[in-house]
């Protein structure tokens, strides 16, 4: 039996029956199941987070301007480093691909909601408490917690971490933790079931393929960071000594499951934007997706190799040399699946008839900048590299080209793309293209003289620097500076079209019979539920 | 100026000055290496740069050319072709291949780090909120926050640990960094050139004033080092 007639959406009268008078006002927001009003509600508590995150980045690039600055005083500057990459990453960039997704996929895949709605806005209502402990913690007698977002013990422990933000830090972590993973449950049965019939799985358009894989990633994954700070919280609160050295336990314990966790969690930030960026490339160059079961299987390889290789951010710990071995060799490995998907975008845009429409240039710009972010990948799985850069500002810089340059450009591609379909407006094209290019200039200025730093010794996480790194300093604190203007002219763009753009067609873009998605054959936004009849899939 | 010509310089611009910037600075970096280690770090860098070069390069150079050659114009259709399997043999097996042939050389340098030859002098730094602690088990000599003073030309091996939190032992132009971790004793060694003053900081977060945890190296001619241990043992 084919996959894609297992299970058939509910006949529309079914469905409608248990769906009573349409609420209004702020109880339709609050009491919904709706998937679309939870991805739209995803994706605004997401840009919370981002704003408050960037405004973090701001103040740090502002106190690293020039050496020897105190704008900030360094236990203020340790909170607000840590809660940049938490939220960065567990409060902006995984929510908010969770949001996209959640409005898209059922879509795409014609289905009418996901397979369990409620779970699905309970997994987006713990995302608000989850956030709530973390910026409450920045009050508390003592702040937030100030170890990074990796937060290692033992400087985690309760000797040397004696606030309460420490404890609201793995509060907040574990439920948001819990939410990925009721969401990524929610994901992969939705995926697996409610596909309409003849949507076969290799039917489905790249952006599902690589949400299934990324969701898949997320329920393996997330309970060993689960029980890691389990762990870090019993040491903590009830004398366990999982992490102490003197009751036996091991610090290098916690890196290996953090990292078996946030390494695969990289992929979860990455591979649902190269999913948008699958299906953005072919819609405005009028062309197929090249090899699409080529990009299939180096999804799905680097869902399996990405479990294989945590121990490349463990390289100076100590660890044994086999180990070491292993993980580098694997970290390289991994660049071939990766470099499979960039060859296939490049395929698919030449010969095309591009039009650079903004979701096209933030497309076009992620390759560019992945590309450099995969490259010095490569050079960090070599072992004795990585020990002379790691835990530099050349780390800091290859990171972000991979979660700046990868996951925040197709980020920003997807929302330009799917705007006029989620808000039923039209945005302006020429600020999104001024945003688009003060992003990539100011991406660039602000992000490669960092490697310049960690080639040059200059570790990351230090509050102020010996003068030697200053040149460098002062070119990334101006490119900051540019990305907060394109950032700003964002903002004002969406709500200024939010609140009165011009009503969007169905298929504002134009697609080619062969790149158009089932998201764009239905009015703007679409209606409750979707489809007021089974769309046919050829 | 039209999109298409901005698109041109500035993205050219920005290929040429990335290359510019990466190589530049890795100089300063690479021609401070002082100590063996360095310098197979460096050649081992050189040669990554080397073949990961010519993957960037054609992929910004494909990206490049696609964008400029196939902008939408009237009358043109776009191309119907969406696979070919040999394609995507070959960008599936020389990738692949490039990474096996530039694992040798990683390995190799990995293995000249790991081994620790016969050392001359045996030194222990112990990682302290926020400072380093320096024994000479040999000669009894054990002090903190102050300069490590290292005879140049021989081979010094250093056990690393830490007596609170994480720290890490970072001298760039060593090539050395290696982890202080309370309840664990790691190994490094090394083999100053040139006498001289190294800096170095502690590169692993380890708490408030982690940004002032600095490591000065006095790398000095055996005839000093020997007056400075007499010295040092006498309590001076
Ligand atoms: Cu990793
Ligand atoms: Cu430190």
């Amino acid at each position: 039996m084919e996959a894609g007639t297992l299970a058939r959406p509910v006949p529309h009268h079914e469905a409608a029956a248990h769906v009573t008078k349409p609420r209004t006002g702020i109880l339709k927001w609050l009491l919904t199941t709706d998937h679309k009003l939870i991805g739209v509600m995803y994706i605004w508590l997401s840009f919370f987070f981002f704003s408050v995150a960037g405004i973090f980045a701001m103040v740090m690039r502002a106190q690293l301007m020039a050496p020897g600055l105190h704008i900030l005083h360094p236990e203020i500057y340790n909170q607000i480093m840590s809660l940049h990459g938490t939220f960065m990453v567990f409060f902006f960039t995984i929510p908010i691909m969770a949001g996209i997704a959640n409005y898209v996929v059922p879509i795409q895949i014609g289905a009418r909601d996901m397979a369990f709605p409620r779970v699905n806005a309970v997994s987006f209502w713990m995302l608000i408490p989850a956030g709530t402990f973390m910026l409450v913690s920045l009050f508390l007698k003592g702040g937030s917690a100030a170890a990074g977002w990796t937060s290692y013990p033992p400087l985690t422990d309760r000797q040397f971490s004696p606030g309460a933000g420490m404890d609201f830090w793995i509060l907040g972590l574990h439920l948001a933790g819990a939410s990925s993973i009721l969401g990524g449950i929610n994901f992969v049965v939705t995926i697996l079931n409610l596909r309409a019939p003849g949507m076969r799985l290799f039917k489905m358009p790249m952006f599902c393929w690589n949400v299934l894989i990324t969701q898949l990633i997320v329920v393996f994954a997330t309970p060993v960071l689960a029980g890691a700070l389990t762990m870090l919280l019993t040491d903590r609160m009830f004398g366990t000594g999982f992490f102490h050295p003197p009751a036996g336990g091991d610090p290098v314990l916690y890196q290996h499951l953090f990292w078996f966790y946030s390494h695969p969690a990289v992929y979860i930030m990455v591979l649902p934007g190269m999913g948008m960026v699958s299906q953005i490339l072919p819609a405005f160059s009028g062309k197929h997706l090249f090899g699409y079961k080529g990009m299939v299987l180096a999804t799905a390889g680097i869902g399996i190799i990405g479990y294989m290789v945590w121990g490349h951010h463990m390289f100076a710990t100590g660890i044994d040399f086999r180990l070491r071995q292993f993980f580098s060799f694997a970290s390289m490995v991994i660049a071939v699946p990766t470099g499979i998907k960039i060859w296939s975008w490049l395929a698919t845009i030449w010969g095309g008839s591009l039009r650079f429409k903004t979701p096209m240039l933030f497309a076009v710009g992620f390759i560019a900048l992945f590309i450099i972010g995969g490259i010095t990948g490569v050079w960090l799985a070599l072992v004795p590299f990585d020990v002379q850069v790691h835990d530099t500002y050349f780390v800091v810089a290859h990171l972000h080209y991979v979660l700046f340059g990868g996951s925040l450009m197709s980020i920003m591609a997807g929302i330009y793309y799917w705007f006029p379909k989620i808000s039923g407006k039209l945005y302006n094209e020429f600020w999104g293209k001024v945003h688009f290019w003060l992003t990539f200039i100011g991406m660039n200025l602000t992000f490669m003289p960092m490697h310049m730093m960690g080639m040059l010794g200059m570790p990351r996480r230090i509050y102020t620097y010996r003068p030697e790194f200053a040149i460098w300093n002062h070119i990334a604190s101006f490119g900051a500076a540019v990305l907060l203007v394109g950032m700003t002219i964002f903002v004002l763009n969406m709500l200024l079209h939010l609140w009165r753009g011009k009503p969007a067609p169905k298929d504002p873009w134009d697609h080619s019979d062969e790149t158009r998605t089932l998201e764009w054959t239905v009015t703007s936004p679409p209606p409750p539920e979707n489809f007021h009849t089974l769309p046919a899939i050829r | 100026m039209t999109l298409g010509n901005r698109w041109r310089l500035l993205t050219l611009g920005l290929v040429l000055a990335a290359a510019a910037l990466w190589t530049a600075p890795a100089g300063a970096w690479l021609f401070d290496a002082v100590t063996p280690v360095a310098h197979e770090v460096r050649n081992l860098f050189w040669k990554a740069v080397g073949i990961t070069a010519f993957f960037f390069i054609l992929a910004e150079g494909i990206l490049l050319v696609a964008v400029l050659k196939f902008r939408a114009k009237p009358g043109r259709a776009p191309a119907k072709w969406h696979e070919n399997l040999r394609l995507e043999l070959v960008w599936t097996a020389i990738p692949a291949l490039a990474m096996v042939i530039l694992s040798g050389p990683a390995f190799s340098t990995m293995k000249y780090m790991e081994t620790i030859p016969k050392s001359d002098v045996q030194i222990e730094v112990v990682g302290h909120q926020w400072f380093w602690e320096y024994r000479y088990p040999k000669y009894g000599v054990v002090f903190a926050n102050e300069p490590l003073v290292l005879p140049v030309g021989k081979t010094i091996a250093a056990n690393v640990t830490s007596i609170d939190v994480i720290h890490s032992w970072f001298v760039p132009p060593f090539g050395i960094k290696m982890d202080a971790n309370p309840g664990r004793i790691n190994h490094v060694w090394f083999q100053v050139e040139k006498v001289g003053k190294y800096e170095g900081q502690c590169a692993e977060l380890c708490g408030v004033l982690h940004g002032q945890m600095f490591i000065t190296v006095n790398v000095v001619t055996s005839e000093e080092f020997d007056r400075w241990i007499e010295q040092k043992k006498k309590g001076v």
